[in-house]
């Protein structure tokens, strides 16, 4: 029974092993749904490809790098404007996207030396930027274009740069995560351990796994600064292509996003010995936690407990305004994935919040361990929804608010839920104690909308629900 | 010590920490044990060996899980020293098999991450 | 003085103007009613340009994926593409037309589209006897042409599909405005029923300008039925507005059904809306009533308050669509800015001679350039380049930070303008539109003036 074969997918019933209905008293050993599984085409799913789980999570965050896409032109253009990733040097990541504006005579003939030219206008017109990633795409791949070669020549006739190549097409893999793989698996093979940091603290650490997104990374590191706690590498958010080269220095790796950067503190921890830690940086006692854990690594808790004491005489009583009354709101989650099992049990604990539905685009079952360990029974989980599924989802747990991306966000204002931007946030950030209150008050805002009540009155008299109830 | 006791821990720490769910089984099984018998030692007033940086984060791990069952299980601090080895052997058994044994995640075993 | 026409040397691009072919064809899909694109290639070439839609429009268009991936990068996309029509004709029983959008990986992999296409009609057909449903083969490889074409292309292939057979004579008039916004369809519209014009607008977007209802329903689609575009073919005439974007289905419609077709400039500015209503006068034999001088009349009456006092002298950069941004230049002529350097991206090599861009270089009285293949890197370096000087840029959000960094005003218009509220609303087309731009030029540049506390003064008794 717990694994949930909707209505609208009668004409697809393989999605019954991606839908699951947790039921008091099952654990992950009797149900884990399907996931990082081919999509059914045609379904309206919203998963991105590999490239995007590359370029635009992870390598164009970094402040100081060009971002070669070597293919035509949209995979460029798509990737650009579409994140919420400043920098503290200007948003220079932000600003530009750079593409060989592939043709059909290089699709025919090779892309090569396409690639080698643009790869120097771009070094030429920007002569202050001398760190580059060079992305292949769908075409590019499927031709064999050598990025390696390239790469590799011309940072012999430029000793001053360095170039990172990353072989991601669009079709590998099912969806974003395989790009998150493949940088990631690159990275530490062919880049960290390349250079030496300046160490200034006795605790060093790596940041992994958070993007910066409306500012997470700079928040995060006012605790680091103030613990006294050198950060080498920030994995990627705010972060310098430099700095991520001596990551192999660190005494710890912190992870927050395990899904997209894991794969990096895996094997750290192989090649380097680098512990492993895995925080939660949404919510109060998370962060708390997650603070202390770090501390107690390096055996400076009294640091610890006074950030935190500071941090909650500051944030906690904004916290529990909105806790009282949030209480017992209900709360959908479609987003990528982690964000699911890291805000489950946070907004549960912090806000009084109950998340009834959830959706991940490509997380694996490792996530779906986590958030059905995490989640409530009664709540759907959900791998790779598509449209159709979400309309019947809500229908059947009805919440009161849905963090989601902006499209889908249009999409159910039609329906008077309104949304919160689970991935570029609306007003963030989102993680440590400050960002914390900044989610709850965005959802407070967001449920008390008075356009809401607006929206479903009809004019022509009584509001639909009583005209509902007057027919019945 | 009881079932429901082990039970009671299990479901805490389902719920609350991410080391249990490491992405293979090998790293879960060297956090399980790791964690969980560093705790064992603090229950004891062992001292702990925080030599190498695993041991200072099996250290990390343990010493909030330790505070949070004794804020959260009081009945923890009555039991005789032999008790609370056996409680927590009979939690490394369950966390084992919830997330390795049992567990139906089918990239436990993949050799490479 | 003179203009120059140069083209990008550079082979890279450094922040792109347009998105590429099956964006474009997204977006001519969306226009249609009961459609659902199906794009084949990679997931991402349909989730990004649905995003894109949503952050201009802040609505929702369905698009759906046959999402490629490696198995069919080796072996062929055949059973995606069959599985994914199949799918949408099962899930979506109310779809009448599907596009299958063909992409950069799908072309180079040479996946039989129009043979897998019938394979899923013949199986649709027996499952779902007597239906009606459309599937268009679009070939939109990423690789040629942009966004501008791949939206031709899509208009074009669905015509050919769907458009068989010479229909009765309606009377009405077609008109395809190309890549416009609901406010120009809304206005476009509004012109027809002032002159008493019967006449169908290719696509009707209108409703991409959507509302919350009370009863929860979802109308975000476009309205551009089926029975629309077979009535295209027993039209009184058709009338294309965008060179680049309209003119190859005017064209089919000729010379496949005599549909007598014209070509007039995109009606920016006042001129070029004056020549489209006499073209559609001439053509309907309706004359232009009252009500449309008085419109053309307010319109003028509001720009000429602003032309010699606040616009006269000012050196405008313009970029976007290449039928936008020669009629903006006009429009900019008439209002005595100076349209100093024009944008034209994409590798079309027939920019250069459109008879409009000649009328251009032969009466521009002050420096022009105007840049073919061009990305907004070239708008760049020549705002930083001290030895120019920019008043104005004109242009969609993708240009917005060239703008901020060299604080110099904007004005966002064309497709996307994302970072201002409500534009897609208004149109830019039409007396209306060009009175609502030039007023909104005037609002930038106010707002300019007072926050650089640049003579804010001169306002004081405007």
């Amino acid at each position: 029974m717990p694994m949930v074969l909707l209505e609208c997918d009668k004409d697809i019933p393989e999605r019954e092993k991606h839908i699951y209905l947790k039921v008091e008293g099952e654990d992950q050993r009797d149900f884990l749904p399907i996931s990082n599984a081919a999509t059914i085409p045609g379904t309206l799913s919203e998963r991105g490809c590999a490239f995007c789980g590359a370029k635009l999570v992870i390598g164009g965050v970094l402040k100081d790098t060009i971002q070669m896409i070597h293919g035509p032109i949209g995979c460029a253009y798509d990737t650009w404007h579409t994140k919420r990733y400043p920098t503290d040097n200007g948003h220079f990541n932000m600003k530009y996207v750079w593409s060989t504006d592939m043709k059909e005579s290089h699709i025919v003939f090779g892309g090569e030396k396409r690639l080698a030219q643009s790869i120097n206008e771009a070094f030429d017109e920007m002569p202050e930027i001398k760190r580059m990633f060079v992305y292949t795409t769908c075409p590019t791949a499927l031709i064999g274009d050598d990025i390696k070669a390239v790469a590799k020549q011309i940072m012999s006739e430029r000793p001053d740069v360095d170039i990172f190549t990353c072989e991601c097409p669009g079709f590998s893999g099912v969806s974003q995560s395989k790009g998150h793989h493949v940088l990631n698996i690159g990275w530490i093979n062919e880049k960290v351990g390349t250079l030496e940091p300046e160490i200034t603290s006795e605790f060093t650490m790596n940041f992994i796994g958070d993007f910066n997104i409306q500012g997470d990374t700079q928040l995060l590191n006012t605790y680091w600064e103030k613990l006294g706690i050198q950060v080498i590498a920030h994995f990627t958010g705010n972060g310098t292509y430099d700095d991520l080269r001596c990551m192999h220095r660190a005494q710890l790796n912190v992870v927050n996003c395990a899904r997209s950067s894991g794969y990096i503190a895996n094997e750290l921890k192989k090649q380097y010995g680098i512990p492993r830690l895995d925080i939660d940086s949404w919510g109060f006692s998370y962060m708390a936690e997650g603070i202390r854990k770090i501390c107690a690594f390096f055996g400076i808790e009294d640091r610890g407990e006074k950030l935190i004491a500071e941090e909650y005489a500051k944030w906690k009583p904004k916290l529990d305004w909105y806790k009282e009354r949030l209480q017992g709101k209900k709360m959908a989650i479609w987003t990528g994935g982690p964000r699911l099992w890291h805000w489950t049990k946070s907004v549960e604990d912090d806000l009084g919040i109950e998340v009834v539905a959830m959706s991940s685009k490509f997380g694996h079952q490792e996530d779906f361990e986590k958030v059905i360990a995490r989640g409530a029974a009664g709540t759907y989980y959900i791998d790779d929804g598509n449209e159709l599924e979400f309309f019947e989802i809500l229908t059947l747990v009805h919440p009161d608010v849905i963090f989601t991306g902006p499209r889908v966000g249009e999409l159910v204002k039609k329906l008077h839920i309104p949304y919160v931007n689970g991935h570029g946030y609306h007003n963030g950030p989102y993680m440590g104690f400050e960002g914390f209150v900044n989610l709850a008050r965005d959802t407070y805002n967001a449920v008390n909308n008075p356009l809401l009540k607006l929206a479903a009155k009809d004019i022509r008299g009584g509001s639909v629900a009583q005209i509902k109830e007057a027919a019945e | 010590m009881s079932e429901q006791q082990v039970k009671d821990l299990f479901d805490y720490v389902q719920v609350r920490y991410l080391w249990q769910f490491f992405s293979r089984t090998w790293d879960r099984e060297e956090n399980i044990d790791g964690i969980v018998n560093a705790a064992n030692d603090m229950f004891h007033n062992r001292p702990i060996s925080k030599h190498t940086p695993m041991e200072r984060l099996f250290y990390a791990d343990a010493k909030e899980m330790v505070k949070d069952f004794k804020e959260n299980f009081p009945w923890i601090e009555t039991l005789e020293p032999t008790k609370v080895s056996e409680l927590l052997e009979g939690l490394k058994a369950m966390l084992k098999e919830h997330t390795i044994t049992k567990s139906l995640n089918h990239e436990l075993n993949h050799t490479l991450y | 003085m003179g203009c120059e026409i140069t083209t990008r040397e550079r082979a890279g691009v450094i922040n792109p103007m347009y998105d590429c072919q099956p964006a474009g064809a997204q977006y001519a899909g969306i226009g249609m009613k009961d459609c659902i694109p199906l794009v084949h290639g990679g997931q991402g070439c349909s989730m990004f340009v649905r995003l894109l839609f949503a952050q201009h429009f802040k609505e929702n268009f369905d698009v759906a994926s046959t999402s490629l991936h490696e198995d069919s990068a080796v072996f062929g996309g055949h059973k995606r593409i069959q599985e994914g029509l199949v799918n949408l004709a099962r899930r979506y029983p109310d779809v009448r037309i599907i596009q299958v959008i063909t992409t950069c990986s799908t072309e180079v992999i040479g996946d039989d589209i129009e043979g897998n296409i019938k394979y899923a009609q013949d199986a649709i057909a027996k499952e779902f006897p007597g239906r009606e449903l459309y599937i268009v083969p679009c070939h939109t490889p990423s690789f040629k042409s942009s966004q501008v074409g791949g939206y031709s292309e899509c208009v074009l292939s669905t015509w050919k599909t769907i458009a068989k057979e010479k229909a009765a004579p309606t009377g009405k008039l077609n008109i395809f405005p190309g890549w416009v916004n609901p406010g120009d369809v809304q206005l476009l519209k509004h012109y027809a029923k002032e002159m008493g014009v019967e006449a169908t607008i290719f696509m009707d977007t209108e409703d991409f300008d959507s509302p919350m209802l009370p009863d929860k329903s979802i109308n975000t689609h476009g309205r551009t039925t089926v029975e629309d575009i077979q009535g295209s073919t027993g039209a009184l005439a058709s009338l294309s507005l965008a060179r680049y974007e309209a003119a190859s289905t005017v064209d089919f419609l000729k010379k496949t059904f005599d549909v007598p077709g014209h070509q007039v400039a995109a009606p920016y500015g006042i001129a070029n809306t004056d020549a489209m209503l006499q073209k559609i006068s001439e053509i309907t034999g309706k004359p232009i009533p009252a009500s449309l001088v008085h419109e053309r009349g307010v319109a003028l009456d509001a720009l000429q308050d602003l032309a010699h006092m606040f616009f006269a002298n000012k050196k405008v950069a313009i970029f976007g669509h290449p039928d936008l941004v020669i009629g903006l230049a006009e429009f900019c002529a008439e209002v005595e800015l100076e349209p100093t350097l024009l944008l034209l991206g994409d590798d079309n090599t027939r920019y250069k001679k459109d008879p409009r861009v000649v009328a251009l270089k032969n009466t521009v009285n002050h420096d022009m350039e105007i840049v073919c293949n061009a990305d907004l890197w070239e708008l760049e370096k020549r705002v930083k380049d001290p030895a120019k000087k920019f008043d104005l840029i004109l242009g969609h959000s993708k240009g917005r930070y060239v703008a901020i960094d060299a604080n110099i005003p904007m004005a966002r218009v064309g497709f996307p303008t994302f970072d201002r509220a409500g534009l897609y609303r208004h149109p830019t087309m039409g007396y209306r539109g060009a009175m609502l731009l030039g007023e909104q030029i005037a609002n930038a540049m106010f707002t300019h003036m007072e926050y650089t506390r640049d003579r804010e003064w001169l306002l004081n008794t405007w």
